[in-house]
């Protein structure tokens, strides 16, 4: 009997040793302790060419990879008001974070370095449809920044089985 | 006098030869209860009583049902109920092309993603002939080796909190771990920009390179987790509580364990020295030297044992391969661009890989279409559970929530 109360005291000695310690719970909402890497998959957005216009092209490869199928992209062919050239653009891009499980496939295949995942999250919302990400919102994401690293192309860079080393693996 | 239980002791335990194995003598061959007992033929000594844990239970590490049949307090029938957490992996990778699948097996065993992320991924490439180049096995390794430390820090700090609160007051135990398992989730946050479902490997390599200064931060993360692992040992391995709520309770048969299929440190607490990281090596452990803590008494505090023996040779693991990896490519193929970008040819295969709970394996079979006909996940934790039936009669209620948090079963994994 009397083991165990010294035992149980001595485990109290560690008890009182982790009082001392610096804490690492985030008092949220007032502070932050630390931030998340760069490389962390949060929401999403849809960036701009060179030229200015959303540089997707509507090629549906991510529609298509997606694992939960919760991307839908419309495209249409037409004349860049920019640079004169016939190209495709989409007429509506929906992606329902409902269901996504942020598996970063669709930054993987993108052709064009349009889709990108971002470090911040989507402010809560009060109903699904908060959740869903139209075309507009996804460009509006893309001009509020917080972009991951991770681009399409970065990502291919990192993982060419051809690439001398240190190329492309460095965020 | 549980201080004076003679299988902790430093001495040599006498061994049995059962089929070309040496097993401790004292705990081969146990009685067995039956688990299809007829509850009726049963003549209570004290009050009869069916009681239901879980599936909402904290104790239950998941969504397991466990329906005790009590005599006043020790249980002469358990049956486990198991199913709540099903959600057809297996189907959806059926309908899913090798790329899509990987984020799949993530949510089975949610507290080690990797493994199972690994285990699918050695299936593809093992169909497909593909070798991962050195630099990718090497870092699948760390990865394997950092997520075996995570994971067993989960099950430490929840045995603890199983135990209730005689260990430093409360779920002190359980935070502490928590703490330091978060240390390892910000190394691979770090790495794949996930803390949990990491998607960080694809068929013929890796998905993510390291970022810059990730080793040494690796390295000082390790020296923190052993530093730490040393005050929880302190608190738990001598103490006078934990000792007697462990020591003798949930005796697993080594013969038992082998015949249900019970792999990881349930096995070899029980005296099978089985690892398939030495036996059978795969990615870059063949270039290591792993040692495999083995354990003869094979009761609650074997298996404790067990498992920080092996925390600390996963820190060992990591220290060892994070100094030196070799430098290249990360993928043997190259990087998918569409969602049919690998190739299945016709064939079936069988890769199993040691998980921090056991043999996980997948079996794969494929027709040459871009999808495979069927897939098959062997969980280590629906092998873990079957063992409930027998280690759970005899035992009081609270000793049978320190017997299912011993064995450590995910029930995620279990149910797919
Ligand atoms: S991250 Fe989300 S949207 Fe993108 S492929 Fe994965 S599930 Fe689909
Ligand atoms: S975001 Fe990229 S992958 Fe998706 S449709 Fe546009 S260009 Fe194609």
């Amino acid at each position: 009997m009397m083991r165990a109360w010294i035992d149980t005291l001595f485990a109290f000695s560690t008890t009182l040793r982790n009082v001392g310690r610096r804490r690492v719970t985030e008092p949220l909402p007032w502070k932050r302790l630390r931030a998340h890497p760069e490389r962390y998959r949060a929401g999403f957005a849809l960036t701009d060419d060179e030229h200015g216009e959303v540089a997707c092209i509507a090629c549906k490869a991510c529609e298509n990879v997606c694992p939960s199928g919760i991307i839908r992209v419309e495209g249409e062919r037409r004349e860049s008001p920019v640079t004169g050239k016939k190209r495709a653009y989409p007429v509506s891009f929906v992606l329902d974070m409902n269901a996504c499980i942020f598996c970063e496939l669709c930054v993987q295949v993108c052709p064009s370095d349009a889709i990108r995942m971002r470090t911040a999250w989507t402010i809560p919302g009060t109903s699904r449809e908060d959740q869903v990400l139209t075309l507009e919102r996804l460009r509006a994401n893309a001009r509020e920044g917080h972009l991951s690293w991770a681009t399409p192309g970065r990502l291919r860079a990192m993982q060419d089985p051809e690439r001398k080393n240190g190329e492309g693996g460095e965020p | 006098m549980v201080d004076a239980h003679p299988s902790h002791e430093p001495v040599a335990p006498a061994l049995v030869e059962v089929s070309g194995l040496s097993l401790p003598a004292a705990i081969t061959h146990l009685p067995r209860p039956d688990p299809y007992l007829n509850v009726e033929d049963y003549e209570p000594e004290a009050d009869a009583m069916a009681l239901n844990m879980g599936p909402q239970h904290p104790s239950t590490h998941g969504v397991l049902r466990l329906k005790l049949f009590l005599d006043g307090e020790i249980c002469f029938k358990a049956v486990p109920y198991v199913g709540y957490l099903h959600r057809g992996v297996e189907k959806l990778l059926e309908n899913r092309t090798a790329i899509q699948s990987v984020p799949y097996v993530d949510k089975n065993d949610y507290v080690s993603p990797l493994t199972g992320e690994l285990a699918l991924v050695m299936a593809y490439e093992a169909l497909l002939d593909v070798e991962p180049p050195p630099r990718a096995q090497v870092l699948r390794t760390i990865l394997m080796e950092l997520q075996r430390i995570a994971s067993h820090h989960l099950w430490l700090g929840t045995f603890c909190l199983d135990m209730g609160g005689a260990l430093g007051g409360g779920s002190s135990v359980f935070l502490y771990n928590f703490r330091e398992r978060e240390l390892i989730l910000d190394l691979l946050e770090a790495l794949t920009g996930q803390r949990m479902h990491y998607n960080a490997l694809m068929v013929g390599g890796n998905r993510h390179d390291v970022p810059p200064g990730w080793e040494e931060k690796v390295l000082a993360t390790m020296d923190r987790v052993e530093d730490r692992l040393a005050e929880y040992e302190a608190m738990t391995v001598d103490n006078h509580i934990f000792r007697s709520r462990t020591v003798g309770v949930g005796v697993l048969d080594p013969l038992l364990a082998l015949e249900a299929g019970a792999g990881g440190a349930n096995l070899r607490a029980s005296g099978v020295d089985h690892d398939l990281r030495r036996d059978a090596p795969y990615a870059a452990y063949g270039q290591v030297d792993v040692r495999i803590p083995v354990e003869t008494a094979g009761d609650c505090y074997a298996r404790f044992l067990v498992r920080i023996a092996e925390m600390r040779e996963a820190i060992r693991i990591v220290r060892l391969l994070v100094s030196g990896i070799p430098e290249g490519p990360i993928g043997a193929l190259k990087p998918p661009r569409h969602v049919n970008a690998v190739k299945l040819p016709p064939g079936e295969v069988y890769v199993g890989i040691e998980s921090p709970r056991g043999e996980l394996g997948t079996y794969l079979i494929s027709d040459g279409s871009p999808i495979p006909v069927r897939v098959k996940i062997r969980p280590p934790s629906l092998h873990a559970v079957s063992l409930l039936p027998y280690l759970c009669v005899g035992a009081t209620v609270s000793d049978i929530v320190v017997i299912l948090g011993s064995l450590d079963p995910i029930l995620g994994e279990v149910d797919r």
